[in-house]
This record gives structure tokens, C-alpha cells and sequence, in this order.
């Protein structure tokens, strides 16, 4: 009984250790000759850490770039809260986690003096008050998007006004839904209950919750797959397994290279969207390297790149005239404040484990 | 002295298992009656919340059956699947024994979800499954149960887990001498009657041991079901990956994981212990 309770001591020690390990933040100059041959590890949704944009940097610098994925917000704060900084350096947490992660002491404060675009960066998107703290910022506004309703074109030749396309019985079986909470925004959308507040759709009370699982319910017939990153999503419309789905511009983007004719719309009821943040994590192992990428993702130039490839829409908006016409066309950039101020971006769940559980009951019903 | 050197040869094992399995069963154990906050961080409050959600939230019992169930399932069709194997290998292969013994274990020099991955290939709307049966015209609309549905998650973990029945099923076939099998036919016995009245009972540990292995195996994989799943599956490893992964409800997961292990204790000793009376026979 007495070794039980002393390994339990040990385990419960061993627990509380972890995280408080403090580390030094040293400014000045910074020698690159040190950084040569080191490996920067990104954290990222997909797409984040593509050869297209990171290439350049690594040969400037003598670096690697690698780039691991995560496919939704709560997996982001797993990997981080089970000792991140000791594989991380670099994470792109979305507007409904970012906040939490500073509040929890999971990032590193940035150096704003380093960052040489930071005063050309939107306004709108530096100036929020989620990733600041006592004074310091420690998110740098990235890329911003809306979850879409994306479909193949050759399919449904009539433009979608509507999410409630999702239960019409002609595509059933042919719906991909994201394998994450934010399909409980989707239906509590579908069933009105941001009309008055946005932000009702992250606080939605156990009634409200109820009653958007039993519109996820209805929905599964129709469903052929949840989606769980955006590469499966992507083979799912390759392989015609399906014909709409929830998704990110990343999608159209990547298929229509590959001669497909999908298209993306926002519908009537309103689309959610994110903001995401490229972040330093505590105790990366290359912060001076990290703090490089992020001076270096933040210039015009390179955020034109990031466009080009996810297109989505970035924090400098100085890279908008650099984009190619056709870019510049198919994400209709003159009118991007005007989307900015139709989406309804994640903003933090209080109730994240209720979210998450309603969504299993879903699968189990 | 004899005995020093006894404890010295166990030892890296002993220390082996201590750090790697005994504390981290303690670890998931203690975790289990605790608590979290909103974002999944573990506080230390003592409770047994999670054990009751366990047994009152449908979510969460009616998954652990629905898994158990589907295990039993994949285990009894890995036995059906394998005693006309092994038996033919056994007894009716006389030549390149051993070939065909690398056939049933091919499949291992591949990576699992690389053959997970070929069900959907194999499986999908336009898969080969599909467009051949299009072609023969025995169906003119491509099956679409076929993939992404509890159907296809049993589908491959059957084929994943029948090596694991084939090999001890086919070893105790090997061990059972001809003579036997020659006396019972003498005594009049077809080769029905033999099989069940003389080969069976002798095979059985190896049935049991098999089957009891794709049992274990299939309660603990999530892997099929969320690479080849349809929206309605959910087994209860993919709760607890979810669990763990997503939800950061880390004391749950821990609890539906000591859950599942007292589970996988119970069944593994009931086998034993049928294997044993058996085996004495």
C-alpha cells in the first residue's frame, strides 16, 4: 500500500513540474551564422508551411522549415498543453483558441521591434486585444477566411443561396461535414439563433445544444463523411464521393489546379470564419529563428505567396496588388471588408467540452 | 547467490515494465478521479464524475457495447476465415509449406494504414469493387454501404487481424499428429465426425488464443474507423482518441480507458482459463 502511494507521490510530482520551467528572452542582435543548419518547426493548419513561400526563407538563412499539420483548434491546444515548446516553435492558432493560449501561458511575447511589416499590417486585425497581455503581443494577425459552402460546379450548376442545399434529397450521401465543433455553429446558424448576437453561437445553452444535435442528426443521412483535414476533404471531391461540403478556400484552390470546377459561396443564413495568428510557442527551442519566419511571413511579398496558395486572405494589405489578376479576381479582393464584416468569426467556447460531447452524441445517434 | 543473479537477469525487464506500463496504468488511474477546467487542463479535485457519465450518458456505454459487439464479430469471422486456411495448410499442403505460411504473413511487411488506405481505394464510388460490378451489370448504381460505414471498418480490421487467428490456429493443426486423424477414420468416423470429435477440441487453445488476440486488438483500433468510418461510426477507441486529442477531457478519456482495460482483464482471463481446462483434457 505504502509503494502505491509513494509512486502516486511520484506520478502527481512529476505532474506539477511540468511548464514551469521559465525561460530567459534575450534581445539584440542576432547571429545568424548560429542559426545555420537548425530545423523551425511550424505547427500549422494545412497548407501554413508550403515549399512555395517557406523555400526562399530557408535558403536565406541556412534553415529548415518543417511543417506539421493539425486539423482542428482543440488538437492545436492538446499537442500544446502535453509540453509543445519542446517540439514546436511556431503554432497558427485560429481566433476561437488564440486567446486561451495566451491566457494560459502557452506563447512567448513578440519582439514588435522585429518585426520590421508590423506597422503595415490591417489595423483592424494587430489591434485586437485577445492575444495581448499585460502590455505585450503575442500573436501577429496571419490569414483570415470563412468556412465556406464549398460544391462541385459541374454538378450543381445553380449557385447555392442556401446551407439548407446540405438536406436537399438529391445530394444525399453526397454532403462532407468538418469532423469538429464548429458544425454545432453551422446548425445553430441554420436555426437562426445569431440573428440578434454573434456571439450566441459560442455560448448556446444546453437547450439551444439539444436542438442543434437533433438538426446535425437530421443532417446524417445525408452526410457521407466527416471530414477530418483538409486533405481528405480535398480527395473526397476528387474521388466524387461527394458533391458539397463545409470547407476552406484551400479546397477550390487546390482541385481546381487539378482541373476540377468547384466553387465556394457564402449562403444566405451566414458563414462563420477565422482569424488565425502566427504565435511563438513558450519555450521553443528557436525563438530568435521564429521570430525571423514571423518578420519574414509579415512583408508584402511573402504574404502574396501565402495567397496565392491557400487563398486566403492575409493581415498585410499591402500584398493585395501583388497577387496575380486571377487571384485578385477569383477572391474578389476589392470586396474583402465587405466579407470581413458579414462573417462570423470563432470567438472562444466556455463550454468547449459540452460542444465537444454533443458532437460524439451526434455521431452515436 | 543463485538467486541474485536470477533477479539481475529480470531486472531491465522489471524496470522496463515498471516505467512503462505500471506507472503509466497508475498515472491514467489517478487521472481518471480528477477534474478539468474549460480548456482541458487537469485540476486536482477527487471525484468520480467521470466513471458515472461512463454508465449514465448512452454516448458513452452504448459505444463500449456497440464496439464489443463489433469485436466479436470480427473475431468470430477471423475464425471462420482461418480454420479452412489453416487446415489446408496443415494437412492438404504436402510441398512449400513455408510458402504458404509467408502468404498469411505478407501482409505484415506493409504498413497498416497504407492497407487501410487500399480499402478506399479498392471500396470507393469508383473504386474497382464498384466499377467491376458496374461492368459485369449485376449493378448499374455503384454500392456506396460499401465505404464509409461500420461495414467497411469490420471489412478491414477482419482482414488486418486474420494473420493474428491464421498463425495459432494453423500451429495447432501442425501439432496434431496424423496418427489420430487416421485412427478416428479407421474406427468409422467420416471426415466430419473426426473434425469435430477429434481435431477441434485439439485445436481449440489455438482458437481461443486467436480469436481472444482479435477481440483485444479490435476493442483497441481506431484507426480503420476513422480512415474508413462513415458519419454513425464510433468506436470507443476514437472516443478516447478523441477524448485525449480533441476534447482535452483528459480524466474521461482516462476513465473509458481503465474502463475498456478492466474489460480487456476480463476477457483475457476468461480465455486463459478456458484455454488451461483444455489444454489439461
Amino acid at each position: 500500500m505504502k509503494k502505491i502511494a509513494l509512486s502516486l507521490l511520484v506520478i502527481i510530482s512529476l505532474f506539477s513540474s511540468c511548464g514551469k520551467k521559465a525561460e530567459e528572452t534575450k534581445t539584440g542582435t542576432v547571429d545568424l551564422e548560429a542559426l545555420k543548419g537548425s530545423t523551425l518547426n511550424i505547427l500549422a493548419w494545412e497548407g501554413y508551411a508550403d515549399a512555395s513561400f517557406t523555400k526562399e526563407f530557408e535558403d536565406k538563412y541556412g534553415v529548415t522549415i518543417k511543417g506539421t499539420y493539425f486539423g482542428s483548434s482543440d488538437e492545436l491546444v492538446s499537442k500544446l498543453q502535453s509540453g509543445g515548446g519542446a517540439s514546436y516553435d511556431v503554432i497558427t492558432p485560429s481566433s476561437d483558441v488564440a486567446g486561451y493560449i495566451v491566457s494560459s501561458d502557452l506563447a512567448e511575447p513578440l519582439d514588435l521591434e522585429q518585426l520590421t511589416a508590423w506597422k503595415s499590417l490591417s489595423p483592424v486585425l494587430s489591434g485586437m486585444k485577445d492575444v495581448q497581455k499585460d502590455g505585450k503581443t503575442y500573436g501577429m494577425p496571419f490569414t483570415w477566411g470563412p468556412d465556406y459552402l464549398v460544391y462541385n460546379a459541374d454538378i450543381i450548376k445553380e449557385t447555392p443561396t442556401s446551407w439548407n442545399l446540405f438536406f436537399d434529397p438529391k445530394y444525399k450521401g453526397k454532403i462532407a461535414m468538418y469532423d469538429d465543433i464548429s458544425s454545432i455553429y453551422l446548425a445553430a446558424q441554420l436555426l437562426g439563433y445569431d440573428k440578434k448576437d454573434q456571439s450566441v453561437l459560442y455560448n448556446l445553452s444546453e437547450e439551444q445544444l439539444l436542438a442543434c444535435k437533433a438538426k446535425l442528426v437530421e443532417l446524417k443521412p445525408q452526410v457521407r463523411k466527416n471530414w477530418a483535414s483538409a486533405g481528405e476533404l480535398d480527395n473526397l471531391f476528387k474521388n466524387k464521393e461527394v458533391v458539397a461540403a463545409v470547407g476552406w478556400p484551400l479546397t477550390p484552390a487546390n482541385l481546381n489546379k487539378q482541373g476540377m470546377n468547384i466553387k465556394a459561396v457564402i449562403p444566405t443564413e451566414g458563414a462563420t470564419g477565422w482569424i488565425d495568428r502566427l504565435m511563438i510557442v513558450k519555450g521553443a527551442k528557436n525563438k530568435q529563428l521564429a521570430q525571423l519566419w514571423l518578420d519574414y511571413v509579415s512583408q508584402p511579398k511573402v504574404m502574396a505567396q501565402v495567397a496565392e496558395f491557400t487563398q486566403y486572405y492575409v493581415s498585410n494589405p499591402e500584398a493585395n496588388a501583388l497577387l496575380s489578376p486571377e487571384t485578385q479576381k477569383l477572391m474578389d479582393v476589392a470586396s474583402m471588408d465587405k466579407m470581413f464584416k458579414t462573417l462570423n468569426f470563432w470567438q472562444p467556447v466556455k463550454n468547449r467540452k459540452r460542444y465537444n460531447e454533443i458532437w460524439s452524441e451526434v455521431k452515436n445517434q | 547467490m543463485k538467486n541474485y543473479d536470477k533477479y539481475v537477469l529480470i531486472f531491465p525487464l522489471l524496470l522496463w515494465l515498471f516505467l512503462f506500463l505500471v506507472l503509466p496504468y497508475l498515472f491514467i488511474l489517478t487521472q481518471s478521479v480528477l477534474a478539468t477546467d474549460d480548456f482541458g487542463k487537469v485540476v486536482y479535485d477527487l471525484n468520480f464524475d467521470s466513471y458515472i457519465k461512463i454508465f449514465t450518458n448512452p454516448l458513452y456505454y452504448e459505444t463500449l457495447i456497440r464496439t464489443f459487439i463489433y469485436a466479436i464479430i470480427v473475431a468470430l469471422a477471423c475464425i471462420l476465415l482461418s480454420l479452412p486456411l489453416a487446415y489446408f495448410i496443415a494437412f492438404k499442403v504436402t510441398k512449400n509449406k513455408s510458402f504458404y505460411y509467408t502468404l498469411i504473413v505478407l501482409p505484415f511487411w506493409m504498413s497498416y494504414i497504407v492497407r487501410a488506405y487500399a480499402w478506399k481505394v479498392i471500396l470507393g464510388e469508383n473504386g474497382i469493387f464498384n466499377s467491376s460490378l458496374i461492368n459485369m451489370g449485376i449493378i448499374d448504381k455503384p454500392l456506396r454501404f460499401v465505404l464509409y460505414s461500420d461495414f467497411s471498418v469490420i471489412l478491414c480490421l477482419i482482414y488486418i487481424f486474420l494473420p493474428f487467428v491464421c498463425i495459432p490456429i494453423y500451429t495447432s493443426f501442425e501439432q496434431i499428429s496424423k496418427s489420430l486423424v487416421e485412427a478416428s477414420k479407421d474406427l468409422g468416423a467420416n471426415s466430419w465426425v473426426t473434425f469435430r470429435k477429434v481435431i477441434f477440441p485439439l485445436i481449440l487453445p489455438g482458437v481461443i488464443s486467436g480469436g481472444t488476440l482479435a477481440l483485444v486488438l479490435t476493442l483497441g483500433d481506431f484507426l480503420a474507423a476513422s480512415l474508413l468510418g462513415g458519419p454513425n461510426t464510433l468506436f470507443i477507441s476514437s472516443i478516447v482518441q478523441n477524448l485525449f486529442g480533441t476534447s482535452n477531457d483528459k480524466p474521461l478519456g482516462s476513465a473509458v480507458g481503465v474502463v475498456l482495460l478492466i474489460l480487456v482483464f476480463i476477457v483475457l482471463e476468461l480465455s486463459s482459463r478456458y484455454e488451461k481446462k483444455h489444454e489439461t483434457q
